[in-house]
């Protein structure tokens, strides 16, 4: 099979302008084809999106252009992406985490509570405690805010595709900016 | 992935769809449509700019919102929804004022002939947008998903005979074989096939959410998408038939035939939906949709009668299905959308950080109730009055459904701006009430060790 082409995207002017490139970034990420690495040009070497990008699957090498700038190509690890059946964006780690020190049954719940309670519950732990969740659904719109605070997360339907599995790890600091 | 699941565009397809709804209210209030008169240039303007210019683009401005919740994967090409958007409204607009050539407007028929390619565009803008999405994760395979899939084909025909028509009405040669006998394929295309079965689609998704009923489909169910899938067969062979020269006679009844009897199916599966709730007392949205759904079954009752007689009888049944099956469905779910993403915009960074409010109070429910209750009893009035061909009651309705949908964008206004909250439980800064939102920053930027 041959590997394709990476994927570039250049921060540097969206930067230029205030604007915050992670979102773009991870977009980029989530349109990726198997296989394809993403060549990032940063006006800065970006060192937090290595630890983001490890947890996603990725491997990192990175070197300084002529200018100042940055180019760093994270190419997908092979064996070290998420198990087959979890959820896109789950945490390639997730099967060496420590038991749940929380578990939460959140089915019978309408849309956000399910979201309110986990984000609230994870407040108050600690960080590196792993929370389980049962649900009805996928929680679509709460998997933006765990990766806004910061949290990992791996999940998956059940066999019989009736509930949901959900782990989060809950971050360190827990972004409370 | 940050909010990837919100569309930055959907409140600006919602106004749009919005000011086009109340636009071609005012103009049927003023007598501009109302039995009899909806082949004449102002009724087909009318029309187009309710079925077009609100219903089309709310179904678009929906889909491309719900598509990324239901392939659970990032919108394909997401910026194409800008483009799209104002490609529908310069189209719609085109179009409604091309119509107006059919009483003597003589620029008109510039725009008639011109209207199909701003419309094609966005068609196909948001058919790159929503269909690539869905065939990457081989979206046929979900109950939700296939049925999108086939309204997107439908919608696609539905250009085709449009454009054919509108070239043919503006003196061209090209779509001449489509008058009159396409009108009938168009109207099922457009109101059966695209928008009905796209908002059936999204109700398999959306009604088990709402009414806490599991979330899996029925033999039901697939009967049901079955039928659709042969009356839509039996639709797109009739417009092969025409554009190569021959005639729909047999393949119409047909066609109507499978409709209805899709529609039962899917009203029998939606009773089904209802009775394995476990949530006892539905909110708002879904007691208002069960009227909307009362409509959709009128309007396959009326189908029959339509086919066979014309006139008042199918102008009644159109008005159902537009006037109170969709709209009523999209008006009731555009209430609990609206407060639904707001919450998630305002509200979901504060979540465990300070308390937040429930999403059903950013709503005034009985307020919403109201105007949702004056727009379901002018829908059945607008009914009636179309099948007696009584126009002062036409226009009566006209009137109480432009007050109900007025009342209903004030409405959605109040919640984009929290009005319903107490104003020490409203953040300082809002996002706006139709442009998107800045995007957020994460909360912290400090390196992590890798392999964590």
């Amino acid at each position: 099979m041959t590997i394709p082409e990476p994927l570039e995207l250049d921060v540097r002017t969206p930067l230029a302008r205030g604007e915050e490139p992670f979102s773009a970034i991870m977009a980029a990420v989530d349109s990726l084809l198997p296989g394809q690495p993403l060549r990032l040009i940063t006006p800065f070497r970006p060192v937090p999106l290595f630890g983001v990008m490890a947890n996603r699957g990725f491997g990192a090498s990175d070197r300084l252009l002529q200018g100042g700038a940055w180019e760093v190509t994270f190419t997908p690890v092979v064996g070290a992406g998420p198990e087959a059946g979890l959820t896109p964006g789950s945490a390639a780690g997730a099967a060496l985490w420590p038991d749940p020190a929380r578990t939460l049954d959140l089915t019978g719940l309408m849309p956000p509570e399910p979201m309110v309670r986990i984000l609230e519950t994870l407040e108050a732990m600690a960080a590196g405690e792993v929370l389980f969740a049962l649900l009805d659904r996928e929680p679509m719109f709460l998997f933006p805010e765990l990766a806004m605070r910061h949290h990992e997360w791996a999940g998956n339907f059940a066999a019989d595709g009736a509930s949901y599995r959900l782990m989060v790890r809950r971050g360190d600091g827990g972004g409370r900016g | 992935m940050i909010g990837k699941q919100l569309s930055r565009w959907t409140m600006a397809w919602f106004a749009a769809a919005l000011a086009f709804l109340l636009a071609a209210l005012g103009l049927a209030v003023l007598g501009g449509a109302g039995p009899g008169l909806w082949s004449s240039g102002p009724g087909l303007a009318v029309l187009h700019l309710f079925a077009l210019g609100w219903l089309c683009q709310m179904m678009l401005g929906s889909l491309i919102q719900f598509t990324p919740v239901l392939a659970a994967r990032p919108l394909a090409l997401a910026r194409l929804a800008l483009p799209a958007l104002l490609a529908c409204s310069l189209g719609t607009l085109m179009l409604a004022g091309g119509f107006l050539a059919l009483d003597g407007w003589e620029p008109g028929f510039a725009l008639l002939a011109a209207a199909p390619l701003p419309l094609a565009l966005a068609f196909g803008l948001a058919l790159a947008m929503v269909g690539a999405t869905l065939l990457a994760v081989r979206g046929w395979r979900q109950d939700a998903g296939r049925a999108v899939l086939a309204a997107l084909l439908a919608l696609a025909a539905l250009w085709v005979s449009g454009a054919g028509m509108a070239l043919a009405l503006s003196g061209s040669d090209t779509g001449m074989v489509l008058l009159p006998e396409g009108m009938p394929l168009h109207v099922l295309l457009g109101v059966g096939g695209w928008l009905t079965l796209s908002a059936i689609g999204v109700s398999y998704q959306l009604f088990p959410m709402f009414l806490l009923a599991p979330d899996r489909g029925s033999r039901l169910r697939d009967a049901g998408f079955a039928c659709a899938l042969l009356a839509l067969a039996l639709v797109l062979a009739g417009l092969a038939a025409l554009l190569l020269g021959g005639g729909t006679a047999r393949l119409l009844p047909l066609a109507v035939l499978a409709s209805v009897a899709a529609v039962a199916l899917y009203l029998a599966e939606a009773r089904r939906m209802w009775q394995a709730r476990r949530r006892p007392q539905p909110e708002l949205n879904m007691q208002w949709s069960r009227a909307a759904l009362g409509f959709l079954g009128l309007s396959a009752l009326l189908g029959g009668p339509a086919l066979w007689h014309g006139g008042a009888w199918a102008e009644a049944a159109v008005f159902a299905a537009l006037v109170g099956w969709l709209s009523t469905l999209t008006l009731a779910q555009m209430v609990k959308i609206a407060s639904f993403l707001t919450w998630i915009q305002v509200f979901s960074p504060l979540i465990g950080r300070r308390p937040v409010p429930m999403v059903h109070e950013l709503t005034d429910a009985r307020a919403a109730g109201r105007w949702l209750a004056l727009w379901v009893a002018a829908a059945a009035g607008g009914t009636a009055a179309l099948l007696a061909g009584f126009a002062p009651g036409f226009r009566l309705a006209a009137l109480g459904l432009l007050l109900a949908a007025l009342g209903l964008c004030r409405e959605v206004v109040l919640i984009r701006r929290l009005r319903h909250l107490a104003a020490d439980r409203r953040p300082a800064l809002l996002p706006p009430i139709i442009l998107p939102p800045s995007p957020r920053r994460p909360d912290h930027d400090h390196p992590r060790t890798a392999g964590a």
